[in-house]
């Protein structure tokens, strides 16, 4: 009896399984986008007149980075403000999200060890707790639990995966040497010094040197650069594109040179308990910074508040806003405004600034993903950043790398990231939008076949998070250029800009520097 | 007619036996011994045979049908014995009661074949002849088994196939002698039916026979396997020769029973002679209650608390007689308590100061368990600890992998632990290294003269000698274990994997 019922089992599970066309059927998940439907409301305007008027000394206008690194400035000053912010929830780039297994991050996953003379950051570690104190050399000791857990990174090349990202296995002599010639010019980067006595490279990037013997770097493609150089390897050239794709999103003949060296020689972290290449990172990746930031804005945050106009009127400026939840429109009369929103969203707020030229954003797709288990597969073990050479996405980050439990998760989540930068920025926006979630589920499913044969069938859930305008792209030119300088600044008094596009490099470290920079503006005119 | 009818009397004589000797050989894996196994379980089946062959006389008509079923009920009762036995070993309470009672089934059913059948030919032939041809096959069956068995059998099928290839046989009779009398025999279609079922079970149990114990696994061991399990955390496998019982977690041996004294001495009464009290003991790892054993023999040791992550692990020690003659029955003492959880979730929970804690991890051979020897699970620990709390850490061979030996010595100093390094000999396992440690700041010093009655191997004076490092395994500089690095399970791959290179 049992046998025939066993029988009928597995003749049903076989026709289903034939008659099911689409392999990846099972996979369930949703598109979750920043609101992009709500943010293009921008651009159609007709807003009616504001029909609550309410005063505020400071009104901040946008909640990722950069605004709640303002919120904590003032809030330590004691100055009163509030943020607005279009999303449901705070964070921009760094937000993140959980499900049942575990938090992930919806963006930005992780920051590197913070330079020795980048105070300000070390400080906000240190009242995070993630920084425990200074050893009797004065190098910073990290909560050992912050600190990526060793495995850190693999690639999946010639079949198997190595240790490490830099294309070791199976890469022959002469290009293995031409890997270390460029790691040495970039050590040698990372340290030298402009005829100002500032580092040619620094974080953050304005505390770079001017020495046009290095601001030159930024007139050519870091692929012309490469070329000018004798690099001619071709892994060397695969992980430069990497590497570029991965902070920049898009490659080295789209980037400066200059940006391209600063993704190694910028860095130049260093810490008692840690090798100088390591990162701080968490399950919700850099959602726990978030976390920590949006104790100083509890009460002062609005979410579901689009900012649509802002207008200077003498010494005040006034905020309108529009509750998406209430659908009413609203209007903060305040003394000083930040606008901590990307450039393109502030041109459109503030009519008199003018959009600069340059500003190309790269869009982006996060994938969340959650499988019974990683496939063991032959070589190094799974890591916290698992990379296929020449893969078309940047491979996938463990979510779960942080925990301390013996037993594998019940279930595992890891976050797949890809830049959009097969077509224009423009173009892969669109593209990127009109997609549904199946054709997602298929992209993302195929390539991690790539180094994961079979691996659909243990994929359950895949949450997409789409950023039409994921992050600045340092084309060459751009962040030594004019257009640059003079979007610093709003032309008003009263109204300053505080997003890390405005460094050119979109990175933790910039957006805070940067929302303190228009704090520290904000507070030295109270 | 009359050659299918002697070899029929030839196969149930040859699976007679083997079932006999599946069970001697099943007993003596298992309870060890081999030489009682044997000749009580010889005993017991041959008694068993003459109940069978006094209850033939209680069947007097339809003898072809009732033969039948019994070569169907003898084929799938002895099919499965071995595969059934493996299978309550781990759960039986007593399982030589359950041992005993099928070997006694089985011998009533193998008792009543041939009396049975002597009286279905007894029209056919004469006394005389029948009585002739019918022994000399069955003791011509009984030679090809015992020379088979041993020889090719065990080695080439393992037990839980040999004994459903013979109980298929078994039934394969009766369906010979079903086709061949089908016009004498009543219900011929049911027992025809039931038949192909039995043979298609014991089919089934043979093809699937690695997954209910894993034979290939049982070739990659010394010893014959009598017992794995495989719980979400590990792979369980007891191996067991006449000498000693063996229990590997994930294919690496935890403990010899033959010398597994030493390794449990010397990591628990070291500590014992170094801390002023001993009122409450911590054991991290440690599931199989041996080190617990060695606590209870010390009267003012007033509680301990066991966490292992693997309740498999602590119900099998706690439960299973052969094991909890091994550990003393420490695990159900009144004065342990057992708790299944994941270490480092469980210190981070529990604050309370404890005088001794012992540290007894599977070897940091993965990312997984090499947590448990940084930086941060040792600072972590530190709140368990008082001042004059001593704790000790089971560290590998300082022979075959110093850089992890010390590894382990240094990761605890970096924390501010007072260290001492020590090893002995553990035949099964080599030269074994532990470090004792305390978070005090004055080096660690004896504190206690008097050890418990019945050491085999511990004593005062052999500590000096422990704690001698030859050049061989000296100190050497190592970096500390800490997450971000993971050095330990580096050094450990490195120098394990060249030594069974």
């Amino acid at each position: 009896m049992a046998l025939i019922a066993g029988g009928t089992i597995t003749a049903g599970q076989y026709i289903a399984c034939s008659s099911k066309k689409d392999k990846y059927a099972h996979i369930t998940g949703r598109i979750n986008g920043a609101s992009a439907a709500t943010g293009h409301r921008l651009r159609e305007g007709g807003f009616p007149p504001p029909e609550e008027t309410t005063h505020m000394h400071t009104v901040i206008a946008g909640s990722g980075a950069a605004g709640l690194a303002a919120g904590r400035k003032l809030r330590l000053q004691g100055i009163p403000f509030k943020i607005l912010d279009l999303e449901p929830r705070p964070g921009g780039n760094a937000a993140s999200g959980e499900n049942a297994w575990s938090s992930y991050p919806l963006g930005a996953h992780y920051l590197p060890l913070p330079n020795l003379q980048n105070g300000d950051l070390l400080e906000l570690l240190r009242e995070a707790g993630i920084l425990t104190g200074y050893d009797t050399a004065g190098l910073p000791i990290y909560n050992e639990t912050d600190l990526c857990f060793d495995p850190e990174e693999r690639l999946f090349i010639r079949g198997r995966w190595q240790e490490g990202l830099v294309p070791q296995w199976g890469v022959e002599a002469d290009s293995l040497s031409t890997i270390q010639r460029f790691l040495a010019a970039m050590d040698h980067f990372r340290w030298v010094k402009g005829s100002d006595l500032r580092y040619a490279f620094d974080i953050p990037v304005a505390c770079s040197s001017a020495d046009p013997q290095f601001t030159q770097l930024d007139d050519i493609s870091m692929k012309t650069w490469l070329q000018q150089e004798g690099y001619h390897s071709e892994e060397l050239q695969w992980y430069l594109d990497y590497c570029c794709r991965d902070d920049y999103g898009a490659d080295t003949s789209t980037v400066s040179a200059w940006a391209g060296i600063h993704y190694f020689a910028g860095r130049k972290g260093k810490a008692a308990n840690a090798g100088p290449s390591q990162v701080l990172t968490w399950p919700q990746g850099n959602g726990r910074l978030i976390q920590h930031l949006l104790q100083f804005s509890q009460d002062a945050l609005l979410t579901n508040s689009l900012v649509y106009q802002v207008t200077p009127a003498g010494d005040k400026v006034h905020v309108d806003y529009f509750d998406v939840i209430r659908q009413t429109t609203c209007r903060i009369i305040a003394d000083h405004c930040i606008l901590a929103t990307p450039h393109f969203v502030s041109c459109r707020l503030l009519p008199a600034l003018q959009p600069a030229k340059g500003f190309v954003y790269s869009p982006w797709l996060v994938a969340n993903i959650t499988l019974d288990h990683i496939p063991a597969s032959s070589g190094y073990p799974l890591s916290w950043d698992n990379v296929v050479y020449k893969g078309r996405s940047l491979g996938y980050v463990n979510s779960q790398q942080q925990t301390l439990l013996q037993t594998k998760p019940e279930k595992q989540v890891i976050s797949w990231y890809l830049p959009l930068d097969h077509l224009p920025p423009t173009d892969s926006r669109r593209y990127a939008l009109s997609l549904d979630h199946t054709h997602w589920v298929k992209l993302i499913t195929d390539d991690l076949e790539l180094a994961h044969k079979d691996i659909h069938r243990l994929i359950r859930n895949i949450e997409v998070q789409v950023w039409g305008h994921g992050m600045i792209r340092p084309q060459p030119g751009f962040i030594t250029g004019v257009a640059l300088k003079q979007a610093q600044n709003s032309g008003y008094d009263n109204i300053f800009l505080a997003h890390s596009d405005l460094s050119g490099i979109s990175i933790f470290e910039e957006a805070f520097f940067q929302g303190n920079k228009a704090a520290t503006q904000v507070i030295s005119r109270s | 007619m009359e050659i299918l009818l002697f070899f029929s009397v030839f196969v149930i004589a040859t699976c007679g036996l083997i079932y006999e000797l599946v069970a001697g050989t099943l007993a003596s894996y298992l309870l060890g011994d081999s030489v009682t196994q044997f000749s009580t379980i010889i005993g017991a089946y041959l008694f068993a045979m003459g109940i069978g062959a006094w209850l033939s006389r209680f069947f007097k008509r339809d003898l072809l049908s009732w033969f039948i079923q019994l070569e169907i009920l003898v084929g799938f009762i002895g099919g499965i014995s071995s595969a059934l036995l493996f299978l309550l070993f781990e759960h039986a309470l007593s399982f030589r009661l359950i041992l005993y009672l099928l070997v006694g089934l089985t011998g009533i059913l193998v008792g009543l074949e041939l009396p049975l059948l002597m009286n279905i030919l007894k029209n056919r032939y004469a006394f005389r002849d029948l009585v002739s041809r019918v022994f000399t096959f069955d003791y011509i069956g009984a030679l090809l088994a015992s020379i088979v068995f041993p020889l090719l059998l065990v080695p080439y099928l393992g037990l839980i196939r040999t004994s459903c290839f013979f109980g298929i046989l078994n039934v394969a009779v009766a369906i010979i002698v079903l086709v061949k009398f089908r016009t004498e025999i009543k219900w011929a279609s049911y027992l025809k039916a039931k038949a192909i079922a039995v043979i298609i079970f014991l089919g089934g149990i043979f093809f699937w026979a690695n997954d209910i114990m894993t034979f290939s696994e049982g070739m990659a061991f010394r010893d014959p396997v009598i017992f794995t399990h495989s719980s979400p955390y590990q792979r369980i496998v007891l191996t067991r020769n006449k000498s000693d019982l063996r229990l590997y977690l994930n294919g690496n041996l935890q403990f010899s029973s033959a010398d597994e004294y030493r390794y449990h001495e010397a990591l628990v009464h070291p500590v014992m002679v170094y801390s002023q009290q001993h009122r409450q003991v911590l054991i991290l790892g440690g599931g199989d209650g041996m080190a617990a054993r060695e606590l209870l023999r010390y009267p003012d040791v007033e509680h301990i608390t066991l966490v292992d992550l693997d309740p498999s692990m602590t119900r099998l020690f706690r439960e299973n007689t052969l094991l909890t003659r091994l550990n003393h029955h420490s695990l159900q003492s009144s004065r342990v308590t057992v708790i299944n959880a994941d270490a480092f979730q469980w210190i981070k929970q529990h604050k309370t100061p404890y005088d001794i804690v012992i540290i007894d991890f599977p070897d940091p051979g993965s990312y997984a368990v090499g947590k448990l020897y940084t930086t941060a699970f040792y600072r972590q620990l530190r709140h368990c600890l008082h001042d004059s709390s001593v704790m000790v850490v089971q560290s590998t061979s300082p022979f075959v992998a110093p850089k992890a030996f010390w590894c382990v010595n240094t990761t605890l100093r970096t924390c501010g632990y007072q260290t001492i390094p020590y090893h002995t000999y553990v035949p099964s396992f080599g030269e074994w290294g532990y470090v004792m440690a305390s978070p005090g700041t004055q080096p660690l010093r004896q504190q206690q003269e008097q050890l418990p009655e019945g050491l085999r191997y511990f004593s005062a004076s052999v500590f000096p000698q422990m704690r001698l490092f030859a050049a061989d395994m000296a100190d050497r500089p190592v970096s500390p274990n800490q997450l971000n690095n993971q050095v330990l399970v580096q050094y450990f791959e490195d120098e394990w994997g060249k030594y069974q290179e």
